[in-house]
């Protein structure tokens, strides 16, 4: 059996499970694979176990009371419970958002937006011959990223992949795994702050000196020997750099010399899903607010938790007590909380309604939208009823 | 860790006898280290008594390399992570298996040198690896390639 790996957003295509094995996932799909029957949900109201359609009655109710409910999370769900969450957030006027706000939703908006060119990463395969990461280290959020789609493989124009026909960039505050690897045609710049090596690319084009002069000299003599360079951004680059602008406008510029694409390297399976429904809706990827109709850096979930903006929140396939700081996440004890999660997640453990849901990809088919903005479908291995469409469908014909 | 020749040479009896078909003990212990001959043969150090610690110790040595026949390449599982940078460098399988490993994927071919299993980096058919047999170059590709430095040679 073929499967595509939910696990991260290079949705890989080639996992094959053969005699109770698993092949080609790396680790962390593997894990999803081989232990998704572990740590599930039950269904809950304050802390009790309750029936899947008493939870779910239970949520409708929170929701209609709600002044100010906030949908919340979706980034590892299907395209198709992603329409229904935004469907859903339009019909309560509610705020809806998901981990894009403080990973790379900007970067996202900017490449639909098409304020920077974009390609998929089978064009970087085949294609691709200067390879930037920068402020990512696919090690940990990708990791089949370099071999499947960038530096390693060979591709139709690159023959000879990375031994003579790739030259690597790794752009990070320290020497990571990825920086590792740049040995042979490639080049770690280690930045204490990427704004200098913006600033250095922009100098260097105009002739000028630099902090990176030499470095970027090298980098972009190599784009000059190619029509098809591209750089990888991370969270990395979203921190580095205090106004994304700047990178958009380097982006735009490098182009002048020789073509570079840019492609997002979020982490999360579906986040550049959410993103383009809530796009297609909207007009914005994230952290948007029905009742405004627009979307705000105050909107986003966790400005809405600090500020005490919202007091219902429906979560759905994301544990924000296990990955917020802990002040923001407290904060979810003064509001109503129902957790949508295949698993008893921490969050889940505190929620007031638990509804257990199916694992994307695995219990329930659908559609996912791989880093580079291509839809991939996703096949279940055995489907579940109660997945995150069925509940979501529910507590819509409840309100 | 790594093996060398020195090693097992200091053990061996030094003699010279060519009872293994070997003209030195120094070439025997080159092939010791090649799997091309098997300590057994070395027919002194079983018969003599005098040798009984020697052969022990060189029986205790030789352990890995008894292990290595099949998996002379040793993968770490503890820090391998699956990300496949081995399986898809590996000369070896970018020859053979030129719409799978070389371009990225998994392998498609039924013998690769190296696949990735249930999530870490399983060695499944040594004997094409080009670092062993009769003509082997001294290829590191696979383990220089690897982020975390799960893969290690026998011989270094
Ligand atoms: S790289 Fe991502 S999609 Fe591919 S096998 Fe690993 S976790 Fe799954
Ligand atoms: S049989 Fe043993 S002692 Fe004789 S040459 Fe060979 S290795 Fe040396
Ligand atoms: S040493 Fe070379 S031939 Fe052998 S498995 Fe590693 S990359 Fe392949
Ligand atoms: S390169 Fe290293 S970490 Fe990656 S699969 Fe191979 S042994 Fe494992």
């Amino acid at each position: 059996m073929i499967m595509i790996c939910p696990g991260c957003s290079c949705l890989c295509d080639d996992i094959t499970i053969k005699d109770g094995k698993i092949f080609n996932a790396c680790r962390r799909g593997e894990e999803i694979f081989g232990r998704y029957k572990e740590n599930r949900a039950r269904a809950m109201v304050d802390g009790k176990e309750v029936d899947v359609d008493a939870a779910i009655g239970k949520a409708v109710e929170i929701l209609k009371e709600a002044k100010n409910p906030a949908i919340y999370g979706l980034d590892t769900t299907v395209v198709e419970a992603q329409k229904l969450a935004v469907e859903l957030a339009e019909k309560l006027n509610a705020y809806i958002d998901d981990n894009s706000s403080f990973c790379l939703g900007e970067l996202v908006e900017a490449v639909l937006k098409k304020e920077m060119p974009t390609a998929t990463l089978d064009d970087v395969r085949d294609n691709a011959y200067v390879i930037i990461y920068w402020g990512s280290n696919p090690f940990h959020s990708l990791p089949r990223h370099m071999s499947r789609y960038s530096y390693y493989p060979r591709g139709a124009k690159r023959p000879r992949g990375y031994d003579e026909d790739r030259y690597l960039v790794v752009v990070d505050v320290r020497k990571s795994e990825t920086a590792v690897l740049a040995k042979k045609n490639a080049k770690f710049i280690q930045v204490d702050d990427d704004a200098e090596l913006v600033d250095s690319f922009f100098k260097a084009m105009d002739g000028k000196a630099a902090k990176y002069a030499q470095d970027v000299g090298i980098i972009l003599n190599e784009m000059k020997k190619a029509d098809f360079n591209v750089i990888f951004g991370g969270l990395g680059l979203k921190y580095g750099l205090k106004d994304l602008k700047m990178f958009v406008e380097l982006v735009k510029k490098l182009n002048e010399v020789a073509p570079v694409y840019f492609i997002p390297a979020g982490f999360h399976a579906n986040m550049r899903g959410f993103n383009e429904t809530l796009f297609e809706k909207t007009g914005y990827v994230n952290k948007y607010s029905f009742r405004d109709g627009s979307s705000d850096d105050s909107f986003a979930f966790t400005e809405l938790l600090m500020n005490e903006k919202i007091d219902a929140a429906l979560i759905v396939g994301t544990d924000p007590i296990y990955s917020l700081p802990h002040d923001v996440s407290a904060k979810l004890g003064k509001i109503k909380t129902i957790v949508v999660d295949p698993r008893m997640s921490f969050t889940a453990r505190v929620a007031d309604v638990v509804i257990p849901s199916a694992i994307s990809g695995i219990e329930m088919s659908g559609t996912m939208v791989r880093s580079d903005g291509v839809r991939i479908k996703l096949e279940a291995i055995e489907e579940r009823e109660v997945n995150d469409i069925h509940i979501l469908k529910k507590i819509m014909e409840g309100l | 860790m790594a093996l060398n020749p020195m090693d097992i040479y200091k053990l061996l009896p030094k003699t010279n006898c060519k009872k293994c078909g070997e003209a030195t003990c120094m070439s025997f212990a080159f092939k010791l280290l090649n799997r091309e001959k098997r300590l057994e043969d070395c027919k002194p150090l079983y018969e003599d008594k005098k040798y009984e610690r020697q052969r022990k110790k060189l029986e205790e040595m030789l352990k890995p390399l008894e292990e290595a026949t099949e998996t002379g390449l040793i993968v770490n599982e503890d820090l391998c992570v699956g990300c496949g940078n081995c399986v898809v460098v590996c000369p070896v399988h970018v020859e053979k298996d030129p719409k799978g490993a070389a371009v990225g994927n998994g392998p498609t071919i039924d013998d690769p040198i190296l696949r990735v299993e249930d999530g870490v980096v399983k060695v499944i058919n040594m004997q094409a690896c080009r670092r062993y047999g009769k003509n082997r170059v001294l290829c590191v590709v696979c383990r220089e390639n690897c982020p975390t430095d799960a893969i290690r040679f026998l011989e270094g």
